[in-house]
Order: structure tokens, then sequence, then C-alpha cells
């Protein structure tokens, strides 16, 4: 086990660890037992500090839930549990949390849209988030990416790097990732806008490692540009600097 | 209708009004994996204040902390199958997808600006936050005891990173301290939490 990796047990039970990191401790929690064991020990103590914050939810939230969960389909079995004993050193870690959208995903793709998807990097989003949001957001993307009128355009930024957008006219939005982009200090974040001739607003916050995405910006009709400008971190409500990036669509 | 932490991680039998339904957590996501309205019903019963609990911390505002909850009481019905007692209690389980669906949110484009401003000045006020909530369980007790035997950075790099749901590299920005200082102590002072509370997976 490699001591870099095994400090971060702590930090990744608290998800406290940065995207890149969490990914490969994810890697590396698949083939290290005791690691295992000890997110399991660590995850349960973290699972006490929340409990330690119970507090009773808004009385409306209880039949808005079960609303939506008797309107809600549920998830099949993996399937492929093995037996206890074997199961810790051979399911992937973390399988509880994790759904496998990517093959059903791509099954339902042509296989040009798929190099787009994968090339967009989608295939992280599904296994890097939640499943719900993951699906959420991926339905929609995949819509966009695969939508019969989608346009890619990959684009130089003046800091560095390049940005993918893939425009639909008819699903009236954008998908937007980066890659490369320098990084920016912590006080620092590159926010994403749609800039049109009624106005300017704020699709969300990118990291300022200068890779993201892919980002939804819905709302995307013809004559709006896409852009990115560097801000202070938290974000702004209208852009602060000039764009390192504006894309018409 | 709060319940105490001990009733979640290990339950008892349930209230006579249920004495038709298999009262363990696990048992309840087993009945609720198959589609069992009624062990949901039960099932949120124990689960929805520990959630909503979790996210609200972490994210403050109490309207987007209500809608990440829902999310995540929604997930709870959806993956149920997916739970796996092997690899923890369902409680755990539960906060773990609602944490880091908090988390999520907070780090996600749109939600970070407007909780920076809303909620961040309100972290120094944590401590205290948490000493209110959690004398009122038994168990809740426990935490504080085991959160007070901890060292000073030990106590605030964890309180950050689970109540504040900042990365540790912000942690470290907060506290004034190494990066790896911070890794460290995150673990070591979980390490002797999940001792002294005697949390035993």
């Amino acid at each position: 086990m490699r001591d870099d990796l095994h400090a971060l047990s702590g930090s990744y039970v608290l998800d406290a660890l940065t995207e890149p990191e969490r990914d490969s401790f994810e890697r590396h929690l698949q083939h290290c037992s005791q690691c295992e064991d000890e997110v399991r020990g660590l995850r349960e103590t973290a699972a006490r500090l929340g409990l330690a914050k119970t507090v009773d939810p808004p009385p409306q939230l209880r039949p808005r839930v079960l609303a939506a969960a008797y309107r809600t389909r549920q998830l099949p079995p993996i399937g492929d549990r093995i037996e206890p004993e074997r199961r810790r050193t051979r399911v992937r870690a973390q399988r509880w949390l994790r759904v496998p959208q990517v093959p059903r995903l791509a099954g339902a793709f042509a296989a040009a849209a798929l190099v787009v998807v994968v090339a967009l990097g989608i295939t992280q989003v599904v296994t890097r988030h939640q499943p719900g949001v993951a699906q959420t957001a991926s339905t929609t993307i995949s819509r966009v990416v695969t939508a019969p009128d989608a346009r890619t355009e990959t684009v130089a930024t003046s800091a560095g790097g390049t940005v993918t957008v893939v425009v639909s006219a008819g699903q009236q939005a954008a998908v937007v990732s980066a890659a490369g982009l320098r990084s920016l200090p912590a006080a620092q974040t590159y926010q994403l806008w749609v800039m049109g001739p009624g106005g300017t607003r704020s699709v969300g916050l990118l990291s300022r490692t200068g890779r993201a995405g892919p980002v939804l910006a819905s709302g995307v009709v013809p004559g709006d540009r896409i852009g990115i400008t560097v801000e202070p971190a938290g974000g702004t409500s209208s852009p602060t600097t000039t764009p390192v990036l504006a894309v018409p669509v | 209708m709060r319940r105490t932490a001990i009733r979640q991680l290990r339950p008892d039998p349930g209230p006579a009004e249920d004495t038709d339904r298999d009262p363990d957590l696990p048992g309840l996501l087993a009945q609720v994996a198959r589609g069992d309205h009624r062990a949901f019903e039960l099932l949120y019963g124990e689960l929805a204040g520990p959630v909503y609990g979790v996210v609200r911390q972490v994210l403050r505002d109490p309207a987007q902390s209500e809608e990440v909850a829902q999310e995540v009481l929604l997930e709870i019905w959806r993956a149920a199958s997916r739970y796996d007692p092997a690899k923890g209690s369902p409680a755990a389980w539960a906060l773990t997808i609602a944490h880091r669906r908090a988390v999520d949110r907070v780090r996600s484009e749109s939600a970070s600006s407007r909780r920076e401003e809303k909620a961040a000045p309100d972290l120094s006020e944590a401590p205290d936050d948490v000493a209110d909530v959690v004398a009122t369980t038994l168990d809740g007790q426990r935490v504080r005891r085991c959160l007070d035997g901890l060292t000073e950075l030990q106590r605030e790099s964890i309180k950050l990173a689970y109540y504040g749901g900042y990365s540790y590299p912000q942690v470290a920005q907060l506290l004034g301290v190494a990066l790896g200082t911070v890794k460290t102590r995150i673990r070591d002072g979980l390490i002797r939490m999940r001792d002294c509370l005697g949390v035993a997976w």
C-alpha cells in the first residue's frame, strides 16, 4: 500500500478529496483490501458525525418524496454478487455507490455520437457523481450531443488549452467541456456564461484546474455566445474580465 | 420525530404498530428494493432526519437542502437493491449518498456562489452548533465527547471537511497548515473517533 494514497482514506470518506484524487483512491481501493476495511470503519465513523446532526425535515418533504418514489422505477440488483469472503477483494470498490449506466447509455447511442460522448468525458461524469444526478445530467447531455443537428466545435482559449462546445439548436442547449486551461490560484475560478443580445447569464463555475465538464448550458438560442471568464472564487453575477473564450452559437 | 442514532445503527424492535414489519434497517432496505411502499415509508421515518440534517449542515440554505434531501431519499428508493450489508450499515450508506450529494452541490457550478455568499461566514459557528445538536441524543453525546478528545487540529479539520463540505486543500488553506498535515490529521482524527465510539465494521 502506498503511503501517500493510504493517507487519503480519511479525506475520502469525508468527501474532501479533489476529483482526480478521489478517482485514483477509488482505483487503489479495488485492490487494497486493507484500505477497504479502513474505509468501511471510517465511513461508519463519519456516519456517526452525520447522525449527530439529525434534524426533522420540513413536513412537506415526506409526501413529495413518497409521491416521487412511487413514480420512479427502481434499479435492478447488480447481479454479480459473490460470496462474502471473496467479495471484498473482487467486487469493485464502492460498488454500492455506483450505477453501471455506461453500457446502457452507450447502447442508446449511434456509434458516431458515442465517439463524441467519450471524447467529452461523459463516462467520467457517469461514474464519478451520484447515480441520480449522473443520470439526469447525462440524459440531457446525451440528448444534446446525439441531436441530429448537433454541431461540435473545439476552440483554443487565451488561457491555453481548448474548449469543446456541442450545440444543438433543436435542443436549445450546448454542452461544454474544457481541457488544458491554465490552473488558477485558489482565489479565482473559471466561470461559464451564455452571452446573448438580451444579456449575459451565468451557467456556472468551472474547475479552476482548467479541466471541466461536460457542463450543460440550456436555453441557448442562435445569436448567443458561449463565454468563459476568470472570476473571483465563488463567481460573480456578470463577467468582470475579458473572456478567455467566446464561441458564437 | 427525532430518533436516536443508536436506533439507526443498531435497530431494536420497532413500535407496536409496526409489528408486522421487520424493523431492522437492512431488512427494510431489502423490502424497499422489492418495491414495498410501506417499507419505504418506515425507512423514510428512520432516514429522513439524518439525511436532511447532513445535507442542511453542509448546504445551510433550507430550500436547497430540502431539494437535495429529496434527491437523496429518492435515490435511496431507486438504488435500494444496490445496498450491500457487507460494505456498511444502512445509515452509513444513506449518509454517504447524502453527504456526497451535498458536497457535489456545493462544488457544482450553480450552487457554489449562492452558498458562499449565504453560508460561508456561518462556519465559524460550527463548533457550538455541533455541541447543541449533539447533546440531544445519547449517541450524540458520545460523538461530542470523542470530538473533544481529538487534538484541535484534528477536530477542526474533520469539522470543516465533513460539516463544512470543504475539500482538504480548502481546509488546509482555512487553517493555514500544509496539505499533507491536513490529510494525516483528518485520518488520524477519524481513526481516533472510530476507536472512541467503538465503531466495529
